[in-house]
């Protein structure tokens, strides 16, 4: 980041290669509309191109990209007119509309473990792809998401207990 | 620090969704966006504007303090400045640096002149220069017993017939009658041959 801070575009092209596979899916399950997440992706890597002179050295990239990542959308959710709550234990998920698939092997354990995910509260469910996509710790999580680590930890741990619940491990 | 939470089956089951990439238009357009932005911040170049900023404004806080300093007055013009303002400017060509040029000097040797100079020639010119300061333009101030002594001895050597004559019509006019009369007379025993104004006679 630093080299393409200083103009060497073929940096970029390194770093874009690095991370555009767990950024992309970060969005694409956040959002779960492909158009809308293609288009918030794109808006994002304009935001790092645009803002690469304010990359501090003292912050890892990872970290630095998914903060930009985590505002963008945020300011989605809060047009969209959705409530950013923490969960608060199991009332929470009850509230969505979530029917658990009958009990099965292989590929229905996945698409319930799809459906989950997708049913997980937008705070819990975004902690969750930080740790599994971008492979951020929770120290990382808590800096680039702007919240204490116990935060973090909370959400994840809620995140964790609800897809176990969807493979069969409740 | 707290500890990382992880459960291997569900990671297993996430990485098991699939590893979605971007489209490859996409990636072109980010790419080209990247490479069209210019390539060379001047990051180096705006670390230095805030230090020759305020290098500047010091710089030029710096001048306009040393010139808004006021000059510090010579001493000896101070003391004789309201001197040289308590002397009306003749209304002949009378040169005025006569009245000017021995300010320098003239304290020194004032003090050595004026004791021998006689008392009633003092009290005139004392009392002559003491009417002065009323008519002089702004910046006149309180003769001090120095500029008194310095005042007797220029009037009694140095002043111009102009000048001195100038000072009685002062005196007349400030209807000091007999200070103006006895500096007249003075006048008259110093230059009999002047042709004194009809006003003044």
């Amino acid at each position: 980041m630093l080299a393409y801070r200083q103009g060497d575009a073929g940096a970029f092209t390194v770093l874009y290669a690095r991370h555009k596979g767990p950024l992309y899916r970060f969005v694409l399950r956040s959002v779960k509309e492909r158009a809308l997440a293609e288009e918030l992706y794109q808006e994002i890597w304009m935001r790092v191109i645009e803002a690469r002179g304010r990359y501090s050295v003292q912050a890892k990239f990872t970290t630095w990209l998914y903060t930009i990542a985590h505002h963008r959308l945020t300011d989605h959710w809060r047009k969209r007119g959705l409530q950013l709550v923490e969960a608060e234990g199991a009332e929470a998920v009850a509230h969505r509309s979530f029917e658990p698939e009958p009990r099965a092997e292989g590929r229905q354990d996945l698409q319930r473990l799809a459906a989950a995910l997708a049913a997980l509260p937008e705070l819990q469910r975004e902690t969750f792809l930080l740790h599994e996509e971008a492979g951020m710790t929770l120290a990382e999580i808590a800096a680039a998401i702007g919240v204490t680590e116990e935060a973090a930890k909370s959400r994840l741990r809620y995140a964790l207990a609800r897809l176990r619940e969807a493979l069969g491990d409740g | 620090m707290a500890e990382m939470e992880r459960d291997e089956k569900v990671s297993a089951g996430y990485r098991a969704l699939g590893g979605e990439e971007p489209p490859r238009a996409l990636d072109e357009a980010i790419l080209a966006a990247a490479r069209r932005s210019p390539t060379r911040l001047r990051v180096p170049h705006l670390r230095w504007r805030v230090p020759l900023s305020i290098a500047a404004v010091l710089v030029l806080a710096v001048g306009v303090t040393l010139r808004m300093q006021p000059q510090q007055p010579d001493a000896e013009s101070v003391a004789l400045a309201p001197q040289v303002m308590q002397t009306p400017r003749p209304v002949a060509s009378a040169p005025a640096p006569e009245q000017e040029q021995p300010k320098p000097a003239v304290r020194a040797k004032a003090r050595e002149d004026v004791s021998a100079a006689p008392a009633s020639q003092l009290a005139a010119a004392a009392d002559a220069m003491r009417a002065a300061p009323a008519t002089s333009a702004a910046g006149a101030v309180a003769p001090s017993p120095l500029r008194a002594e310095v005042a007797a001895k220029l009037a009694k050597t140095e002043l111009t017939p102009e000048a001195w004559l100038a000072r009685i019509a002062e005196l007349r006019k400030q209807k000091r009658k007999l200070e103006a009369e006895e500096s007249l007379a003075e006048f008259r025993k110093r230059y009999p041959d002047y042709k004194i104004p009809e006003a003044l006679r």
